[in-house]
This record gives C-alpha cells, sequence and structure tokens, in this order.
C-alpha cells in the first residue's frame, strides 16, 4: 500500500524562546517491508543550523538550532511511503526462546551480531522488576518459539490492560504500568520489551505511523491519526518480526515504520533544549492517508 | 625525650614499642616477617624519633587545623542531617620503595595503555565485541557505554587521566579493587593532602629524600596544552558545581594548574563551536578537562535529565575530537566486571602480560557466575558493576549477603537473576597495614591506595605519590574509609632530587606576561557579588550586636543608648522594618535578641544566616580566593568551633567572639583589598560590599532618628550609629565635640573623603559601574547607572542643616526612603544586565503522543 503521511507539530510558548536545539526522528527509513517515495521536514522560524545525520541505529536524524527569539515553532514532517505485506510466517516454528544463546552466546553462529546482541539488554525505559518477571514467566514456557511467544505477550496485553491516554505521562515508569494496568502504545511497547529483555529475547522499540479506520458510519476526521509505536522481536530463523501490543496483532501493511531503538528515548519524535520559553503548549496533528 | 633516653641503647624506640603486638599476621608494609624493619622506612622513622613527643602532637594538631582551614574536610553543601564528611591526614605517610615504585609505575600505566585502547575499539570498529574478548552484554548493559559517541575517534586517545585503587593482600600481590576511567578521580584531594603534609613535615619529606609531585603536574600542563593546540589556551575544568563531593578537588587542581573552573551552565554551543558565557560576551574554549560523567554532559544528544554540560555539546565534539578529555563515554572500561577478561585483552591488544591483576570478583551477566554464585551467596559482597563518580573514600561497599535478613536476602537473589550484567560478587580480600600516628605511638591499619596516572607526549606516567586511606577490613572491598582518615604516599628515591618546584609560581619559560583581564563567567560575578554582600552583612551584624552588648554590660550607662541598641537589633530580626517602625514590639530585652539573632530565628538576616550564606559563597568562589583568604572565613563554616561557642557563650566571652569575628572579617577584606587583581571580579565584589553597606546605613539613620527622637535619646542614637560606622575617632579628630546631629550627618552621608559614608559607597559603586564593559556600547545610559545617578545626586545635594533643623525630621526620611527604595532596584538591574547572559536555565521538552485505539 502506499501512504502519504502528514506530521505536523506546533509549539507555543508563553515566553520567547532564546535559543532553542532540537533533534528530531521523523525521517521514516527503509526497510525491507517498505520504501521511502519522499520525504521533507520543514521548520518554521529557518533554523541557524540545520543537519541531516544517521544515528547509532541507522535512523535519520535531523539536528536543529534555532536562534531567533520565538514564541511558536512549527515542524513540518510530509512522507510518502509503500508497505508490503509481511512474509506468512509459522510463528510456532523455529528457535525456542531459551535456546537462543546457542545462537548468541560466546560461540555461536551469530555471536558477533553485536547490533543484535545490544537490543537484548535493558534500557532506560525498559527496567524490569520481579512483578515484570513474572508476568512475563506466562507467556515464555520452556520450548515455545521466540516468536510464538512474542505472539502471546502480544496478544495478552492487549487483553489485560486498558488504553488511556490521561494514565501515563512520559516519565511513568512500566512497574507502575503493570500495577494500573493501563497506559498508552509507548507504555505496553515498553513494557513488551521488558518482560522480553527479562529473558534475554532480542527486542527492539519500533516508532511509526498506524493507518486509522473510523467507527463504522462515522466519517475520518483531520488530523486524526498520530504517531504509534510497537516492538520487533528476533528470531534467528525468521530475522525481525513486528509486533503491536495496543493492538494485539503482529505488524502488516498499515504500519509504518519511521525509526528504531532500544526503547523511546532512542527515537524520541521531537525533543529538544530551550533556553527561555516558560509554559509551553504542543498541539500535534498527524493524517496517514492511503493513496488510491 | 629526655638526653638520657636519647643515648638509651634500646634501638625500638618508644614510639614503636607495642606495633609489632598490634599486628594480625597479614602483610605489613613497615615490619617485614621476621619482624625487621623494612629498609625504606629506616630513614622517617629516625626523623620521627629526631622530633620529641610534645611536639610530634602538635604536629599533629596543627596538620589537623591545616586540613580544615584547606577546606578538604568541609562539604558544606552534604545533607545538613548527615555528620559532615571527615577529612583526617595522619602526621604518618605510607611509604613505597622506588623499586617498588618502578613496578607499580609500570603495572599502572600498562592498565592505561590498555583501556585506552579497548576504548579506541569499543567506540569504532568494536572488533573486541565480534571476537568475545569483551562479553557484548557487559557493555550494552552499561549506562556508562554512549552509543552517540561511536565512530567519534579523537586523535589524541580517549583517556587522558586514569586512576587505579589498589589494595595489597596477605600475599604481599597488589591487586586493583576499582579503576577510575572517566574523570580525574580526586587528583585534587592527594595533590592537596601533600601540600598540607608539606607545610607540617616538610623538613622529613625532604630528608627521607622522597620524590616530589610537582614535575608530574608540569608534564601533564604540558601535555594539556598540547592537546588544546596552542600555547595561549583557554583550558576549562568542567565541574557538576559545588554540591558534588569531589568538587574541592576540582577546584583545587583548577587553581593549582590554571585553568577556568567552569559549570555546564557557563558553557553555550552555536552551530559548531562551544562558548564560555562571560560578562564580555561569549568566548571560545579550546579544552575542557571533563569531571563530569559523560552520560550527563549533554541532555540533547545523552540523557535528557543530564544538564552538567550544554546541550549540543556532542555535536559540537564530533567535529573537533579534541575538545573534551577523557573522551566523552570513556567510563566503559572501569565497568568492575571487566577483570577476568584484562589478561586477555592485554595479550591481544598489548602483545604483553597484565601485570596488575584485578581484585577477585565474578561478572554476574555469565549464566555459570550467577548459579555457583547463589549457590555460595555467603562467601561474596555484591556490587554494581558501575558507581558514579564521588569524593575518594565514599565508594559504595554493596551489600554484604552474610548481613542481610531473609527477606532481604530473598530480594537480592532476585536482583541478581534480573540484573546479573549489572553486579560483580567479589571475594573478600585481605588489606596490608601501614602505620598510623596515636598518641600512643605508631599502630598498624589497613589501607587502600589510590593512584593516579596521565598521558604526556612521552605516553602515560604515573604521579609518584597517591591518596591512602584506611579501610574497614571487615566488610571492605572497597576504598571506602568510614572515618575519612587518609595518609601522604611517599615513594622514596635513590636519587638525588631535583630542587623544589611548585606550580603556584610558574617557570620563567611556562610564565607569559598577562594583564589583560582575566576571563570572568557571569556566574562567578554573581557569587562574587554575594560574597561581597555578606561579608559586609556580617560585618554589620556582628558590630550591632558589639554595641549592643557594650550597653547591656554597662549597667549604670544610659537607658537610652540602650533603646538605641534594642531598635537595631530588632530591626536585624525583623521585629520591625523602615516602613514600619514596629510590627512585633516583642518582650524581648537586649540579652534575649541576641540570643535570637545567634540561634537564628526567621529573619533572613540573623547571624547564623549570615555566616552560612558567607561560607558558602566563599566556597562558590573558592578558586578565586587566595588560601590565606579562604582560611579567615572558614570559622563561619557550620562545623566551626567559633560558630558553636556562639550559642553557649556567656555575654563576656561573646564580646571576645564578636571581636574574633570582626578581626577575621577584617583580615578577609584586608586580603582582598591587597592582593585580589583589579579585575572585573574585584568590582563586583566590592559592589556587593558598598552596595550592602549603603543599604544598612541608610536603614539604621532611618530607624534611630525618625521619628526624631528626644534629646537625650538623640545623643545616644548619634553615639551608636558612629561606632557601628566605624567613624568615633573621625568625628572626634575633626570636631572635638559631643555627636551634634548636623555634624555627624555630615560625616555619614555627605563627606565623600570618609570610606564609611553614604556618599563614599555611591561614588564607589559609580566608579566600578563606569569600568565595566557594556554591552549595549553606550547607545544609552543603562539603567543600574541611571539609579545610581539619582542615588548620588540626591545624596550630595541634601542639606544636612536643614534637616537638622526640622523638628518632625521628614525630609530626612524622605531622602533615606528613597535609598532604601532605589538600591534594592539598582541591585537588580546589575542582576539582569550582567548576570543572566543568556537567561534562565535550559530545559528540556519532549512531545508523547499516542492514537486512539
Amino acid at each position: 500500500m502506499i501512504f502519504d503521511v502528514n506530521h505536523k507539530t506546533l509549539y507555543r510558548y508563553s515566553q520567547p524562546v532564546v535559543q532553542s536545539q532540537h533533534l528530531t526522528h521523523m525521517a521514516p527509513r527503509a526497510l525491507p517491508r517498505q520504501s521511502v517515495r519522499h520525504h521533507s521536514l520543514i521548520v518554521e522560524p529557518a533554523p541557524a543550523l540545520r543537519l541531516d545525520t544517521l544515528d547509532a541505529f541507522g535512523n535519520g536524524v535531523v539536528t536543529l538550532e534555532i536562534e531567533v527569539p520565538h514564541r511558536e515553532l512549527i515542524l513540518h514532517a510530509r512522507s510518502t511511503i509503500e508497505t508490503y505485506p509481511p512474509a506468512e510466517i509459522d510463528m510456532g516454528g523455529g528457535l525456542p526462546w531459551d535456546r537462543l544463546d546457542e545462537v548468541l552466546g560466546p560461540g555461536g553462529r551469530a555471536a558477533s551480531d553485536l547490533d543484535t546482541i545490544q537490543y537484548r539488554c535493558e534500557s532506560r525505559f525498559t527496567t524490569a522488576n520481579q512483578d515484570i518477571a513474572d508476568y512475563a514467566r506466562l507467556s515464555l514456557p520452556p520450548g515455545r518459539s521466540v516468536l510464538a511467544a512474542a505472539m502471546d505477550l502480544t496478544t495478552r496485553i492487549f487483553r489485560d490492560f486498558t488504553f488511556d491516554g490521561s494514565a501515563t505521562d512520559i516519565s511513568t515508569p512500566i512497574t507502575q504500568v503493570l500495577r494500573q494496568r493501563r497506559g498508552v502504545c509507548q507504555d505496553f511497547a515498553h513494557l513488551a520489551l521488558a518482560c522480553l529483555r527479562t529473558r534475554r529475547i532480542p527486542a527492539r522499540y519500533v516508532s511509526g505511523y498506524i493507518l486509522t479506520h473510523p467507527a463504522p458510519g462515522q466519517i475520518k476526521l483531520n488530523g486524526a491519526d498520530a504517531s504509534h509505536a510497537w516492538i520487533s522481536v528476533w528470531s534467528p530463523d525468521f530475522g525481525w518480526v513486528d509486533f503491536d501490543p495496543t493492538n494485539g496483532v503482529a505488524a502488516h501493511e498499515e504500519h509504518i515504520t519511521v525509526a528504531f531503538g532500544r526503547d523511546y528515548n532512542d527515537v524520541a519524535p521531537i525533543s529538544g533544549v530551550l533556553l527561555g520559553g516558560g509554559e509551553h503548549s504542543v498541539s500535534v496533528s498527524v493524517d496517514v492517508a492511503p493513496v488510491q | 625525650m629526655t638526653p638520657a633516653a636519647k643515648s638509651s641503647i634500646d634501638p625500638v624506640p618508644d614510639f614503636l614499642r607495642t606495633y609489632r603486638d598490634r599486628l594480625h599476621g597479614g602483610y605489613d608494609e613497615l615490619v617485614d616477617p621476621h619482624g625487621a624493619i623494612r629498609p625504606h622506612w629506616k630513614r622517617f622513622l629516625a626523623e620521627l624519633q629526631e622530633i620529641p613527643e610534645p611536639e610530634r602532637l602538635a604536629r599533629a594538631a596543627r596538620l589537623d587545623r591545616r586540613v580544615r582551614e584547606t577546606g578538604i574536610a568541609h562539604d558544606i553543601f552534604a545533607d545538613p542531617s548527615k555528620p559532615a564528611q571527615r577529612w583526617q591526614l595522619d602526621l604518618a605517610p605510607v611509604i613505597f620503595s622506588s623499586a617498588e615504585w618502578r613496578f607499580l609505575e609500570r603495572a599502572l600505566t600498562q592498565r592505561a595503555r590498555l583501556f585506552d585502547a579497548a576504548l579506541s575499539d569499543l567506540y569504532s570498529d568494536q572488533r573486541l565485541m565480534h571476537e568475545g574478548l569483551i562479553p557484548p552484554e557487559l557493555v550494552f548493559s552499561d549506562s556508562t557505554y554512549l552509543r552517540p559517541c561511536q565512530n567519534i575517534g579523537a586523535r589524541i586517545g580517549q583517556l587522558q587521566f586514569y586512576a587505579a585503587d589498589l589494595a595489597r593482600g596477605a600475599d604481599g600481590n597488589w591487586r586493583v579493587i576499582d579503576s577510575h576511567t572517566e574523570t580525574l578521580a580526586g587528583t585534587g584531594f592527594a595533590l592537596a593532602n601533600r601540600v598540607v603534609h608539606t607545610h607540617i613535615a616538610g623538613d622529613i619529606f625532604k630528608r627521607c629524600n622522597s620524590v616530589r609531585l610537582a614535575d608530574y603536574f608540569q608534564r601533564l600542563q604540558g601535555a594539556l596544552t598540547a592537546v588544546s593546540g596552542r600555547d595561549n589556551a583557554r583550558i576549562a575544568l568542567l565541574t557538576p558545581g559545588a554540591h558534588h563531593p569531589d568538587y574541592f578537588s576540582h577546584a583545587y587542581i583548577a587553581r593549582y594548574l590554571g585553568y577556568l573552573l567552569v559549570e555546564g551552565r557557563d558553557l553555550v554551543t552555536k552551530g559548531n563551536g562551544i562558548y564560555l558565557k562571560t560578562l564580555e560576551g561569549l568566548k571560545d574554549i579550546d579544552l575542557i578537562v571533563r569531571c563530569v560523567d559523560g552520560r550527563v554532559i549533554d541532555p540533547l544528544e545523552l540523557d535528557p535529565g543530564g544538564f552538567e554540560g550544554p546541550a549540543g555539546l556532542l555535536r559540537v565534539y564530533r567535529k573537533a575530537p579534541n575538545l573534551v578529555t577523557n573522551a566523552i563515554g570513556s567510563g566503559i572500561v572501569q565497568n568492575r566486571g571487566l577483570g577476568d577478561w584484562l589478561p586477555g585483552l592485554a595479550r591481544t591488544l598489548l602483545g604483553e602480560n597484565l601485570l596488575l591483576p584485578d581484585a577477585p570478583r565474578r561478572w554476574l551477566g555469565v549464566g555459570a557466575n550467577r548459579d555457583f554464585v547463589l549457590a555460595n551467596l555467603d562467601a561474596f559482597v555484591i556490587r554494581k558493576t558501575q558507581e558514579g563518580t564521588g569524593r575518594p573514600g565514599q565508594a559504595a561497599l554493596g551489600s554484604d549477603p552474610g548481613t542481610l535478613t531473609a527477606a532481604e536476602r530473598t530480594l537480592l537473589e532476585a536482583e541478581i537473576g534480573l540484573h546479573g550484567a549489572t553486579l560483580v560478587a567479589e571475594e573478600k580480600i585481605g588489606f596490608s597495614t601501614a602505620p598510623a600516628l596515636h598518641a600512643d605511638g605508631l599502630a598498624p591499619r589497613p589501607f587502600a591506595v589510590r593512584f593516579f596516572v596521565a598521558r604526556t607526549a612521552d605516553g602515560y606516567i604515573a604521579m609518584p605519590g597517591g591518596l591512602a586511606m584506611t579501610v574497614n577490613p571487615d566488610h571492605a572491598v572497597a576504598l571506602s574509609a568510614p572515618d575519612g582518615h587518609t595518609r601522604d604516599v611517599w615513594i622514596v628515591s635513590d636519587d638525588e632530587q631535583a630542587p623544589h618546584i611548585s606550580l603556584w609560581r610558574s617557570t620563567f619559560e611556562s610564565a607569559r606576561i598577562e594583564r589583560t583581564q582575566r576571563l570572568i563567567q557571569s556566574r562567578v560575578a554573581d557569587d562574587l557579588f554575594w560574597l561581597g554582600r555578606y561579608s559586609e552583612r556580617a560585618d554589620w551584624t556582628m558590630r550591632v550586636m558589639r554595641s549592643a552588648l557594650r550597653r547591656f554590660a554597662e549597667d549604670n550607662g544610659p537607658a537610652t543608648g540602650r533603646r538605641a541598641a534594642q531598635k537595631c537589633l530588632e530591626l536585624l530580626l525583623g521585629h520591625r522594618d523602615h516602613e514600619q517602625p514596629v510590627i512585633n514590639p516583642g518582650p524581648f530585652e537586649i540579652e534575649g535578641l541576641l540570643a535570637s539573632l545567634i540561634k537564628g530565628g526567621k529573619s533572613p538576616r540573623t547571624l547564623e544566616r549570615t555566616c552560612r550564606g558567607l561560607h558558602r559563597v566563599a566556597h562558590l568562589t573558592r578558586d578565586r580566593l587566595s588560601l590565606e583568604a579562604w582560611q579567615t572565613l572558614s570559622k563561619f563554616g557550620a562545623g566551626d568551633s567559633w560558630g558553636q561557642s556562639l550559642q553557649t557563650a556567656s555575654p563576656n566571652t561573646l564580646l571576645d567572639l564578636l571581636d574574633e569575628g570582626l578581626g577575621s572579617l577584617s583580615a578577609f577584606n584586608g586580603l582582598m583589598h591587597e592582593n585580589m587583581t583589579r579585575n572585573f571580579g574585584w568590582s563586583f565584589l566590592d559592589m556587593g560590599r558598598r552596595l550592602e553597606r549603603a543599604y544598612n546605613l541608610s536603614e539604621a539613620i532611618l530607624t534611630l532618628f525618625v521619628p526624631r527622637p528626644g534629646e537625650e535619646e538623640e545623643q545616644s542614637s548619634l553615639l551608636l550609629l558612629l561606632e557601628l560606622a566605624d567613624s568615633f575617632i573621625t568625628y572626634r579628630s575633626r570636631y572635638r565635640l559631643d555627636p551634634v546631629f548636623p555634624l555627624v550627618l555630615d560625616l555619614l552621608l555627605l563627606d565623600e573623603t570618609n570610606p564609611r559614608s553614604l556618599a563614599f559607597q555611591l561614588a564607589a559603586l559609580s566608579r566600578h559601574m563606569e569600568s565595566l564593559p557594556d554591552p549595549t556600547a553606550g547607545r544609552s545610559l543603562p539603567e543600574a547607572r541611571r539609579i545610581l545617578l539619582a542615588l548620588l545626586t540626591s545624596i550630595r545635594l541634601a542639606d544636612v542643616e536643614g534637616m537638622a533643623l526640622q523638628a518632625n525630621g521628614e525630609r530626612l526620611a524622605d531622602l533615606m526612603h528613597e535609598q532604601l527604595r532605589l538600591l534594592p532596584e539598582f541591585s537588580s538591574a546589575v542582576s539582569r544586565h550582567y548576570f543572566n547572559l543568556i537567561d534562565e536555565t535550559p530545559h528540556r521538552v519532549q512531545t508523547r503522543s499516542a492514537p486512539r485505539p
């Protein structure tokens, strides 16, 4: 499928911002599952410095520095992406999760695959405690294949948790998310990662977009979509396979990947450090439109 | 010691008589297994024997005092509910022979080379992890490994500074108990210990033919100049700030090497450059010596909560990798789990055998280690693989399973299962002992020692000395000194020593004539301004107290004198102010008022608060003060005996204590006046003082003379005012009259030759303002100068004779009210103009959004 994505972010500040520096992860990356036909990022006021580079995970990152005092900042990213249906996979087949060390451990055939091994380890937003390990254990009986375990966990999180945009914020730890059984896609992705990493299953955080469908009989509103987050899990037999705990499914053609990393902190769409500015408000509008 | 005792044939000196009995059978540095004194200690013992016991004790006491005055022991930002961190320096050093030192030197520099090479690999092609020579999960689980620093290859190498904590086991072999590859790791403490120790025992040091440190620091200085790329480099030591436990060390070393001491908020990045915010605008920086953890050095690309460096630093650093040293991210190789892999790394990277192994410990990221440790938990102490940088001797002890409750033990076991990759299990190791000086002579005490290594043009060199600390062998596996007992480390040389050099005085080649104003950060100017204000406030408060006390003590003096003094005390206590003559007519007599001023009521101007404030800003500006100036202020710190005596003093001793406090302040002012270069820093210090003095004087005049008191009280008030303003003698020599209202007012308000008059303060403020850089370049008169002009003009035009004739004192009141209104406005205009060059603290924003389900 081909999608046009319009991602517009508007910041308003109560005081003038004297200097601001931003890091953005808004350019979708090329993957076997998708190709990027077009991408642009427009910034107002015009930055004094703009650097387009790749980060340590291979994601496109734009560094911006704005030197003119401003009370409003607009970042407008537009992308056209073509996605392909994922290959049919027999999730029950493949190596069991408890034999991953044979492949990734010392002497294994993927022992030097550092890009994969780094995702076995905990990161700031995916630090587990015993409760999380206990929650994970139910999906990880001995001998179950890596992907079957990930699918089971994805389904359980979808079933056990309620989507609630007001229950958490950026700083809410996943241990609390687990206790209150509420959160948003980032929380569910972090929780799933933490669960898998307690048993050192390579899993990474994916930031992107998803096509949303209006309820039956309603019209889709402009700007009603949003950025989305899910996870990707590594199996020695099938490579990286994406799962969406928020929707309880394996990712499909309507998932558009922007960037991936160890957790949200590696791939936050926009982060910035400001001098001045006082209070700020932000409004984000995202449209994901299939191109006919 | 009597001559008879000296000529005694007993070969064992008094102070060693019980030493052997106290040995526990481990390795002792002084006495060999056969009970003989090791040769490299003999000279020192002979020297010690030469010193009679009373002098020995006196020297030890002087050493204590010097440690306190230098500020090594102070940690005023520590949590006040915790006891102050102690620091004691023993008169007895730990001594190593030059043969031993040659080995240690080789072993320490080998480790520095090893870690440097390992870092270069970890941040470039990662061959070591690919080949399994370093376990990848050890690296990826460590938050000091910074992914964004990948492929930033510093031409100069990764590691400029390395430090290692060593302990010698019962077998006589050294082991490394901790490595420090992040920052300078407390070099300043070792240096300060040596400087202080040399003051007291320099004669012994010299006669023992011990190796000096200055050469090491000189070569280090040369190396950093070379790294910075130019001769007149602007080099800055980046510190987390005065709250950090290692701050003393940062300030001390910066001062010794002549570098700027900066904090994250002093720096700003723009484009591909990094700049220092100064009074004169933004200035380039050539080299940053990093004393903050890499993880928190750039809130934009690294830890979003880490504001200890400027946002965007990594962007600049990528373009100029020699800008920061140690390289950002260098902390990864100090990971305690690496020990098992070091011998292999030494063979692969250096083609050498590892000379100095780590203490025996197991990384719990390995399944087999985890299983073994869980099965034999009591044999180990569990510690984290990484610990933040802190004050030497404050290393965390870890969990000793033997001491845990059943519940805590279960938690620890779960923790090992969950986060094994960030934990190590350590076997307890023995510590060797070395003599410490007690009242009854030398006694063996267990110790560990930190050694320091730096890179120079000729490769790594080790500092011929170190920081030895007494540890508790029962539960320590780390450099943890619970009682802060430290010892200097001497290397006694077989060779002749080079003449004494010190970096406090540059040698001719390295010195350069530099008369331009030394750079001053906006933040430092702010602190100096407050140093001036607090020192003057303390001076004024103590003068008021002293005058009140004198009047209280003279029972036969006029009651009006006591009343006048009481008004001034109430003013300081906030029981009255100049707007509202009496807010809270307390039942207090002078004695009670003095007690609340000392013990501290709610008023921000009590003596206690003022002294704390003074000591705090003095600490913040530590690197701008001379050692002597700092010492004169050390008595105002929280732990000092002066402050404690105040609390319990009787009126008579209180008078003595106040005299002593005022003496210290005038010594401080004198030292600053005589010794501080007249740069912008001086201007701000002096402006703070002048502003405070002008305010206090105006307030006292208003309180004492408006409304005009009766004749007898007016007389007493005039006497008091002359005393407070230290102008009694001037008045008497000029008029030979009892105080008369218009004459006193003329002397204290208008006379611009009297350094205590209001006009003098305002004129001095004017001169300072004119000398300061003006970013508006004269387009219009800056606000602060406008206010000052108004203040000075109204005083110069004042008609004191007319005021004296006016019975209701209205004109005097108006004049003083205007001063009291405009002086604070002037103060805030100055801070707006100079201290907030780029305003506010930076903060971080992140967006978060989520699709509706």
